[in-house]
């Protein structure tokens, strides 16, 4: 019978794809237990096992078991200097909001790497045992599905051991429970942490070299198991290593039974649409128990606002001549220059908007560049396939990015931190399934060409010169809009949900429709971006708009300065005009783009505009003098 | 007693934790224009009672409402709407706002301006946010901290904070005001001024509800005082009547628990 073959094959599939699911999956959790951060950077270090392996293994003609340890040490060592580096000083500096975003920051990063040393073509390992499948029960099976499976199942029976059985395992639990208890009982609960982040590298770097020789890897593959594994391990529970492993197979299955049966897109749709109702029903996963972790900790670092003390009469000159600059500055650049110049501007737009959300309103979004890829998509195909005008277009995308974001904000109005930042990168993740698997509509991967230009009443924005004033106009006014509101009554309301969010429903601050507002203003600029965007470059692919966008966008404000409205611009121009400036800079812009986030978050957690206030303002006088 | 009408309204609430009760079927009423405090040994339930009245938790058991309203099923922020309004043990400033932002979120409830407007800067949104501004820059004047106005309210010392706290609170025009330790972490100037602030509101006709720790200042400025022990109420009345109940010297000092000061 030939279906059952077939179920055997998916089956089979799913299982060996679930196992390395199920290594990324414990790394997740291994990290989360102990530190209670999401670490988005766990993916990579699948990528780094099996490139390494192959570099080992291919170029330096080792033999596979060699290569294999070899690579395994290099992920380790990677693991621990990232631990020693960056990651214990974040947890001692940052929110867990702040740390997730700190991990996505390392992903960008190793991601860039991986480019810098492996180039962007896609490598594939040899099969450990030769490429002679087995046949069970009538279907072949390869070899390598044995190899990746034993692995899984070794290296659980291994972590029960040291988990259960030994003194460091002990200590581990305990700085699960409780770290500050764990300290006073004398654990170096630093060294744990570091421990646990190392281990989690070499389990992911196992599971890229056992998976290496069945699927083919590329440096940013690092992101599919990224979110793969985080799926799997927030379906079974963060901090359960047993979900973890049911989590990985079984979503391993699912995928590939989706993707046999009916198509990858429906496979990839239904994995993220379960991540984001078990995000929002269970937060604590199918297998989780107890409380879980609550982001109760006071806002510190980046997670405050910055303020700046200056003059309204020095704000109105300031503000003029930023006005005069951006009117006179096309008569004094080329035309290169002149179109990075609109890139930054509808950046700029989309990136106001994420500070509103961040910066004012203390809701952390790692899915911004979805409502970018709905304004934009919404109207390029109302233009292009519908005939619709481009200033209706703006409308439509408008209309359908506010509807989502009602919808998502409405779903996961209870979720806070973590969770929230982790289920609008989830519906990030679901629109960019979206725009590459509805290729009927949006043209998929390749892109959707032959998009009109912008017109109002009968006048085109062709040449870029029209093209920077519209879009430097739309960026006036929506951030004129945006400082009356923030400094109202409104603005102030949005700053005390953020600092506290009791002491702001004590005074009668209405928390989850504010919070609703904040989202409704962000979803607009980004959709206002994203289909002026697409007018500007006649021209919308889904790597235009898709996740790691967010990451940018996330990118430009931490590194700007949250919570003031020129932060923004600043960080928007250093990412987009730094690199046509400094051409080197262009070919490592993702590992630039990380190392800024990274070092941003760290060690300048109000970002340039906050260095530049601290530097030019007088400290305030001592208390006393100021109360007599 | 009196023929105010009943501000508050609390009857038989029940708050278990797990397997201790730490409100037990505690009924009490609170007349209008009131000043009452709320004493009792640690750990006797006050905050939880104080948490239960702003449903920041849910009781097991019980009802409350204000001036006949039941607020069981109403969120904090609805509370506060019907003009509740509380301040909490541990100073909660809004950090890295200024002093006077902070006081002008305590005129949230009277903002009346839509967002277009403020977007648009119309003159009513102006004028709006200007009598705001004035109204907050006159209440720092009033209590004498007009000087801090543009600090960082995040920076002040605790005692001020409480003050910035407490402003916040009252200028949101509170039928009842509820404060949660206000004199805690207060040195002795600082709890005297306080009590001429409490004394200055209670005067203006609002129904103060206090928890405090600090004996000296809840004899001098209550109306009357409830003592909660483990969970229940074991005494109300007078100060007079208070400090010469056996029940309440016997939750205070009269146990041989070794753990608690007797000095109060």
């Amino acid at each position: 019978m030939p279906n059952v073959d077939a179920a055997l094959a998916i089956t089979i599939g799913g299982l060996v794809q679930g196992s390395v699911f199920a290594m990324v999956a414990i790394g997740f959790a291994l990290v989360y237990r102990v530190t209670g951060t999401v670490n988005l950077a766990q993916g990579a270090f699948v990528v780094l096992g099996a490139l390494a392996t192959y570099s080992f293994e291919q170029t330096l003609g080792w033999p596979v078991a060699l290569a294999a340890v070899a690579a395994l040490a290099v992920a380790g060592t990677t693991g621990f200097v990232v631990a020693v580096l960056v990651f214990a000083p974040g947890l001692r500096r940052l929110p867990p909001s702040g740390m997730v975003i700190l991990t996505g920051g390392l992903l960008t990063l190793f991601e860039g790497a991986a480019l810098l040393i492996w180039g962007s073509q896609s490598y594939q390992l040899p099969p450990f045992s030769g490429y002679r499948p087995v046949a069970i029960a009538g279907t072949h099976v390869p070899t390598q599905a044995f190899w990746a499976i034993g692995i899984t199942a070794v290296v659980v029976v291994a972590l029960w051991f040291v988990l259960q059985r030994t003194t460091l395992g002990k200590a581990l639990r305990a700085c699960a429970e409780n770290p500050t208890a764990a300290t006073l009982m004398g654990i170096d609960v630093e060294r744990v942490r570091i421990f646990s982040y190392t281990v989690a590298a070499v389990l992911g770097a196992l599971g890229g070299i056992a998976v290496g020789p069945i699927v083919s890897l590329q440096f940013d593959a690092g992101r599919f198991f990224t979110v793969y594994g985080f799926i799997s391990v927030a379906i079974g529970g963060m901090s359960s290593f047993v979900g973890a492993l049911c989590g990985g197979f079984g979503l391993g299955v699912l995928q590939q039974v989706g993707a046999g049966y009916v198509s990858s897109i429906f496979a990839t749709t239904l994995s993220i649409g379960l991540l984001i109702v078990v995000l929002v029903w269970r937060p604590n996963g199918l297998f989780g128990r107890g409380a879980r972790r609550e982001d109760n900790r006071p806002p510190g670092g980046h997670a405050l606002g910055l303020r700046l003390d200056v003059h309204p009469r020095v704000i109105r000159i300031v503000a003029i001549a930023a006005i005069a600059t951006i009117v006179a500055l096309p008569a004094f650049v080329g035309t290169g220059t002149l179109s990075s110049l609109c890139i930054a501007g509808i950046l700029f737009i989309a990136v106001m908007g994420l500070d509103v959300l961040m910066g004012f309103a203390g809701q952390i979004s790692l899915g911004h560049a979805a409502f970018v890829a709905i304004g934009g998509y919404v109207a390029a195909i109302s233009s292009v396939r519908f005939g619709v005008p481009p200033l209706g277009g703006v409308a439509l995308g408008l209309i359908a990015s506010l509807i989502c974001a009602a919808f998502l904000s409405l779903v996961t109005v209870r979720l806070r931190g973590v969770y929230m930042a982790l289920a609008t990168l989830a519906f990030g993740l679901l629109v960019d399934s979206l725009t590459v698997g509805l290729g009927g509509v949006t043209g998929g991967p390749s892109g959707l060409t032959a998009i009109p230009h912008f017109s109002v009443g009968g006048y085109t924005f062709a040449d870029p010169r029209a093209n920077y004033y519209l879009v430097w106009g739309v960026a006036i006014v929506v951030f004129a809009g945006l400082a009356n509101i923030l400094r109202s009554d409104f603005g102030r309301a949005l700053r005390a949900i953020r600092t506290d969010q009791t002491a702001a429903l004590a005074l009668g601050i209405a928390v989850p429709r504010y919070k609703l507002y904040a989202f409704l203003i962000s979803a607009a600029c980004a959709s206002i971006a994203g289909s002026l965007y697409a007018y500007y470059f006649q021209f919308l692919s889904p790597e235009m708009v898709s996740t790691p966008r967010s990451l940018e966008y996330v990118t430009m404000l931490v590194i700007g300065g949250e919570g003031t409205l020129a932060g923004p611009l600043l960080g928007v121009l250093l990412l987009v005009l730094l690199p046509t400036v400094v051409q080197p800079l262009a070919q490592v812009k993702t590992l630039f783009t990380g190392l800024l986030l990274v070092g941003g978050l760290l060690y300048l957690p109000t970002g340039i505009l906050g260095a530049l206030a601290r530097a030019f303002t007088r400290r305030p006088a001592p208390l006393a003098e100021a109360a007599a | 007693m009196s023929s105010a009408p009943v501000a508050l309204d609390v009857r038989n609430v029940t708050k278990s934790f797990g397997g201790v009760v730490a409100v037990d079927d505690v009924s009490f009423r609170i007349e209008s224009g009131t000043l009452t405090a709320l004493i009792g040994p640690n750990g006797a339930g006050k905050s939880t009672l104080f948490n239960l009245l702003t449903n920041l938790y849910h009781s097991d058991a019980g009802a409350v409402s204000l001036y006949g309203t039941p607020l069981h099923a109403l969120s904090c922020d609805t509370i506060a709407t019907l003009g509740l309004i509380r301040t909490f043990q541990t100073a909660r400033i809004f950090a890295g706002m200024t002093v006077l932002e902070n006081v002008l979120t305590g005129l949230h409830l009277g903002a009346r301006t839509p967002l277009w407007a403020h977007a648009l800067q119309s003159a009513s949104a102006r004028k709006e946010e200007r009598a705001m501004r004035e109204r907050a820059q006159a209440m720092l004047e009033a209590v004498g901290i007009a000087a801090l106005g543009d600090r960082d309210a995040g920076a002040l010392p605790l005692g001020l904070q409480k003050i910035v706290e407490l402003v916040r609170a009252l200028i949101a025009r509170p039928r009842m005001l509820l404060l949660d330790e206000p004199a805690a972490g207060l040195n002795d100037t600082e709890t005297a001024s306080l009590a001429h602030l409490l004394l200055a509101i209670h005067r203006s006709g609002t129904t103060v509800f206090v928890v405090e720790h600090n004996m000296s200042l809840v004899m001098g400025i209550a109306d009357r005082i409830l003592v909660l022990d483990a969970g229940r109420l074991i005494a109300d009345g007078s100060p007079n009547a208070i400090q010469s109940d056996a029940a309440v010297i016997e939750a205070y000092v009269g146990r041989s628990d070794p753990g608690r000061p007797a000095s109060c």
